[in-house]
């Protein structure tokens, strides 16, 4: 289990990066944390002719406070999310759900422009750049834009992203909440989900004013559920809801099985999450 | 027993290394990266093998196209098996079972291909990369011959047959009978049955199989190093099918990073690695990765057991009945045979229970699949796990607690030695006592009322109890696979004094993890009279060690230490008789303790370094005729061997959201006869327990109906880890067996014992749903099915 051939460079500026992008025609890969490309090397599922390596480059981790967005960069480590206490204050979802992300090991190593632009369907990050409606940013051989999840997660392990452009930032809006929950099931603590969702609520005078939802591990890429927020807004708050709820979530959905999880099993999952879910959104009334 | 010598009254007296928890000598080298595995040897300028193996289950291969391969950068050697064809004879794995048929093993695949993952063609480079680059350059063309995935679809009349000159795909058929189970079972107050199943399991030591060939040009003689647990066996197969003496092939098991029985039987690879050495006349290494490991290496269980069990009223099992069919893979493995496993399901159903009558027949069945060998348990754990469920099932049907059921079914202390229906004969061991010592660790009679507590609570809580006996350490008079012509009865121990006063003692068993060279050092310290830290063990080299099969069977402590044993009084003897002429006292005044010997109630001493000067190195010490080197050999043979007994109790709480099944409490009370070192069999405990709850919970390999794995990953193929194994509680009731030093072999009954605790207790904590476990492992997805399929029953009797 060796890779095949590549060449390697280890640009020390995101625009010799794209630049080593370009020469190589589409071929090239780039590398940040390697935590799900060196598999891929090493079965030869990925065969790039060059990796680009995006360690050398200065500058692409940080969390930085924008007020009202927190931004992140491309190659900020899963640890230093789980670990920061900005990400716990401003974006507390985000820091309950880096806990699930696989092992410590993988945690030090792993980046967030590598999982999104990996997009597994059952990993944390794009959840959770889907529940906050995050902006990507990216750079290519024209300059930079902006794209946000739903264009950006097109399939399961597929990307809107052109050959040559690069994730660098990740910028999330900080949600106005005034309680909210994260929860999944995996086979094993650090697994992949097997179903997963996050709520967000915002208490107004009379109910709920907002609502976010999120799910993941029940469709090819993670899910906001817009009407699924709308119908919460709009519900009686009583000792139904939560149940109501799920049963509005589980109509949302329809999950494939697999090896791991039958697909009725992962919709009994996701709606018995959401209740569980919806009812700690609910408890913390502010 | 024939050659067995009870401790004497000073060896009580002195203080003793056997029994005390001493902290593992391998250790400091394993845990600072300091062991050697093979993989870590280093000879010169090595060649690297990269194996193309079959993507089909079952294919004619028509036409192997090398040529372009043979051309790659760094490329030494491509073969397939025409090209060896010359190299070697076919290895046979031959057992006197009637109704057997032996494949023979080759290195490469021949005419045809029986699994995904069989190797069909080598090739040999400079560098592993070049070697894999290599392998895409090899065109074969294969006319496809029908998978046969499942064992039911290959005995029906017009299956395909995988080995044409066996005229059937059931490779091996057996039935063992005692009594008229028919009208035991007919006269039976309560009759309990069903279809049990254990799915195919992978071993998954955590270093994958492993083999270095070095090659010695000065001799034509080639080193195996090979991560094997039976390295004399690997030694005397492949010198018989090689034509190679065994002064020409040494065969080493360096540091072995765990088997689990994946690295106990002959590999087609260690036949093919010194074929090209030999070939090339260069030393060659190979490694698998993960894939190869899971997909090639020897697999477990995959068994059906329909199985039924008579009580009368009183609740005592009164006959039993079983048709096993095994789903053995493509090939029938050296020296074991496909025989091992689903024979011994058989051969151990009534466990340690006094069952009047029995029928149990198996059927061992090819498929396009790895074949099943040698699994920590080997056997047991389905066999455990059928009866402890078919013991549940009676308790239930006749509202008898579990616990007491088994109280008046096992064989009592006063009962020994007991033959089985099945014919084992279980000496003395503590069934009786296990079951109870486990009870009062559990606290079994609070578990209960915190289980009445729960449901009523309307929480799914259950209780599961296992007891197993097995035979280990066993000796000439059982083979330990039925009908193999190996010698699995004895093994040697070789201690010696060398000029220096060091201690070395030599053994053939080999560990992969269990920690003998600290508990064979235990014994030959407190039975020679030195002291722990003094004495080097050496085991698993063809030219350092005498001739032994390897570990493997729960064997080593029992053999091993028992030829220790004597050994260490002969070598003990002779150092009597040399500090007797340098002390001028008579020899049996004379007592060796701690690396001295002590003329008794005197401060006359000499050391073993003073008694070896002695011997080897001064001319006029001593008379010549005393100058006998110090050294002692002893084959020792168990003939029977012994049994080794546990109950294993599970508590455990099933999430209805989930689906999860969490273990609350874990215990385990177990008879391993005199305890060597308890933080081992401690550790023996819990790594087989974990074992177990992979089987019970997590571990499939899965295969579809093309015969491809489908579960070839660690993120497939799902193992516990930390959080998923419980803290245990470990009993030990220690009573002597009847071998030398009243040891029992402890490695197995971890896996055997757990599953079958567990699926009793998801089945206790499913009970109020009307739900049956009859399916390993449980994993969430079989819950939730089977919760959603008593969904409506419940339902319908809430309404009543």
């Amino acid at each position: 289990m060796k890779p095949a051939k590549f060449d390697y460079v280890s640009p020390s500026t995101v625009e010799a990066a794209v630049e080593a992008l370009v020469a190589s025609n589409g071929e090239g890969k780039v590398l940040a944390g390697g935590q799900s490309l060196l598999p891929l090397l090493n079965f030869r599922m990925a065969r790039p002719t060059i990796l680009v390596d995006l360690n050398g480059i200065e500058g692409l981790s940080y969390i930085e406070d924008r007020g009202d967005r927190i931004a992140i960069g491309a190659l900020t480590r899963h640890r230093e999310l789980e670990h920061s206490p900005l990400i716990a204050s401003k974006l507390p979802v985000m820091s309950a759900a880096m806990r699930h992300v696989a092992h410590l090991a993988i945690r030090n190593r792993g980046t967030i422009g590598g999982s999104l632009s990996h997009a597994d369907p059952a990993a944390e990050l794009p959840m959770l750049a889907t529940f906050y409606d995050a902006k990507i940013l990216v750079q290519g051989p024209s300059g930079r834009r902006t794209i946000g999840p739903e264009e950006f997660f097109v399939d399961a392990l597929t990307n809107c992203l052109e050959p040559e452009e690069i994730v660098v930032e990740v910028e999330f809006p900080v949600l106005k909440q005034s309680g909210w929950a994260f929860e999944e099931v995996a086979h094993r603590f650090g697994d992949f989900a097997l179903a997963s969702i996050a709520v967000s609520v915002l208490h107004g005078p009379s109910g709920l004013e907002a609502a976010h939802v999120a799910v993941m591990g029940v469709a090819d890429t993670p899910r906001r559920l817009k009407e699924a927020e709308q119908a919460l807004v709009a519900m009686e708050l009583d000792d139904r809801t939560p149940d109501r709820f799920s049963e509005v979530v589980v109509s949302q959905v329809s999950p494939n099985g697999d090896l791991h999880a039958s697909a009725d099993y992962r919709r009994h999952l996701l709606g018995q999450l959401a209740k569980r879910a919806l009812q700690t959104a609910l408890a913390t009334k502010g | 027993m024939n050659s067995d010598r009870r401790a004497g009254p000073s060896d009580v007296l002195r203080p003793r290394n056997v029994g005390a928890p001493i902290k593992r000598t391998e250790d400091p080298r394993l845990l600072t990266g300091n062991g050697e595995y093979t993989a870590d040897r280093k000879p010169d300028r090595p060649l690297h093998l990269a194996f193309l193996r079959s993507g089909q289950p079952h294919a004619r291969i028509a036409r192997i196209d090398t040529a372009a391969a043979q051309a790659a950068p760094g490329v030494s050697a491509v073969l397939t098996a025409e090209d060896i064809a010359d190299d070697f004879k076919p290895v046979i794995p031959f057992s006197r079972m009637p109704s057997y048929y032996a494949t023979p093993i080759v290195p490469l695949a021949s005419g045809k291909v029986r699994y995904v993952g069989e190797a069909v063609v080598a090739v040999v480079a400079t560098s592993r990369y070049l070697a894999e680059d290599a392998l895409e350059l090899i065109d074969v063309e294969y006319e496809p011959l029908g998978a046969i995935s499942r064992a039911e679809s290959a005995v029906v009349d017009d299956a395909p047959l995988l080995h044409e000159a066996a005229g059937t795909n059931v490779l091996i058929a057996r039935e063992f009978k005692k009594g008229d189970v028919a009208a035991d079972l007919k006269a039976a107050a309560v009759r309990v049955g069903g279809r049990f199943e254990m799915t195919r399991k992978a071993p998954l030591a955590m270093e994958p199989r492993s083999y270095t060939a070095e090659y010695d040009k000065r001799r034509d003689a080639i080193t195996l190093y090979t991560s094997s647990n039976i390295p004399g066996i690997v030694r005397d197969a492949v010198s018989e099918s090689l034509d190679l003496p065994g002064h020409r092939l040494r065969v080493v098991a360096p540091d072995v990073g765990g088997s689990f029985g994946s690295k106990g039987s002959l590999y087609p690879e260690e036949l093919l690695i010194c074929i090209t050495a030999r070939k090339l006349r260069r030393s060659v290494k190979w490694t698998a990765d993960r894939l190869e490991d899971v997909s090639s290496s020897s697999q477990a269980f995959a068994e059906v057991v329909d199985a039924e069990m008579g009580f009368d009223k009183n609740g005592v099992a009164t006959s039993l009945q079983a048709d096993v069919i095994g789903d053995v893979g493509a090939y029938s493995i050296y020296p074991w045979t496909c025989g091992l496993e689903p024979v011994q399901v058989v051969s151990f159903l009534p466990g340690p229970y006094k069952i009047g009558s029995y029928r149990g027949a198996v059927r061992g069945v090819a498929t396009c699949k790895p074949p099943t060998g040698p699994y920590r348990g080997v056997g047991r754990p389905i066999a455990t796990f059928v009866a402890e469920r078919l013991m549940d099932l009676g308790a239930r049907a006749l509202g008898i607690d579990p616990l007491e059921i088994r109280r008046r079914n096992l064989v009592r202390a006063e009962e020994f030695p007991y033959r089985i229906a099945s014919g084992i004969i279980w000496d003395k061991t503590g069934f009786i006592e296990c079951l109870e010592a486990a009870a009062e660790a559990a606290g079994y009679d609070q578990l209960r009322r915190e289980q009445a507590e729960a449901r009523n609570q309307g929480r799914l809580f259950g209780i599961g109890i296992a007891s197993y006996a097995e035979l280990t350490g066993i000796g000439s008079r059982i083979a330990v696979a039925p009908g193999m012509p190996i010698n699995t009865g004895s093994e040697t121990a070789k201690i010696t004094i060398d000029s220096t006063g060091a201690i070395t003692a030599a053994f053939g068993v080999a560990s992969h993890g269990q920690g003998l060279e600290t508990t064979l050092a235990q014994i030959v310290a407190d039975d020679l009279g030195a002291r722990f830290e003094d004495v080097r063990v050496i085991q698993g080299d063809s030219d350092e060690v005498p001739m032994s099969t390897g570990t493997y069977a729960s064997r080593s402590a029992v053999l091993g230490g028992g030829a220790a044993k004597h050994a260490a009084k002969i070598l003990q003897e002779k150092i009597q008789r040399v500090a007797s002429h340098l002390l001028e006292a008579n020899a049996d005044d004379i007592e060796v303790t701690d690396g001295k010997a002590i003329v008794l109630g005197t401060d006359r001493m000499v050391t073993f370094k003073q008694i070896a000067k002695a011997v080897y190195s001064d001319m006029k010490t001593l008379p010549v005729d005393a100058r006998d080197e110090l050294s002692a050999t002893y084959t020792y043979d168990p003939i029977n061997g012994t049994t080794a007994a546990a109950t294993h109790i599970a508590a455990v709480e099933i999430d209805p959201a989930t689906c999860f099944v969490q273990i609350l409490k874990f215990v385990v009370a177990e008879d391993c006869g005199r305890i060597i070192n308890p933080m081992i069999v401690d550790g023996q405990v819990h790594g087989g327990v974990a074992q177990g709850i992979g089987a019970a919970l997590l571990e499939e390999l899965i295969y579809d109906e093309d015969g491809q794995l489908l579960t070839a990953s660690l993120v497939d193929y799902v193992i516990p880890s930390a959080p998923e194994v419980p803290v245990m509680n470990v009993v030990h009731v220690e009573s002597e067996s009847a071998v030398t030093g009243g040891f029992r072999g402890m490695g197995e009954g971890g896996t055997i014992g757990a599953p079958a605790a567990i699926a009793n207790a998801i089945a206790d904590a499913l009970s109020p749903l009307n739900i049956d476990i009859s399916i390993l492992p449980m994993t969430p997805e079989r819950v939730f099915q089977l919760m959603e399929k008593a969904k409506p029953k419940s339902k319908g009797n809430a309404d009543e």
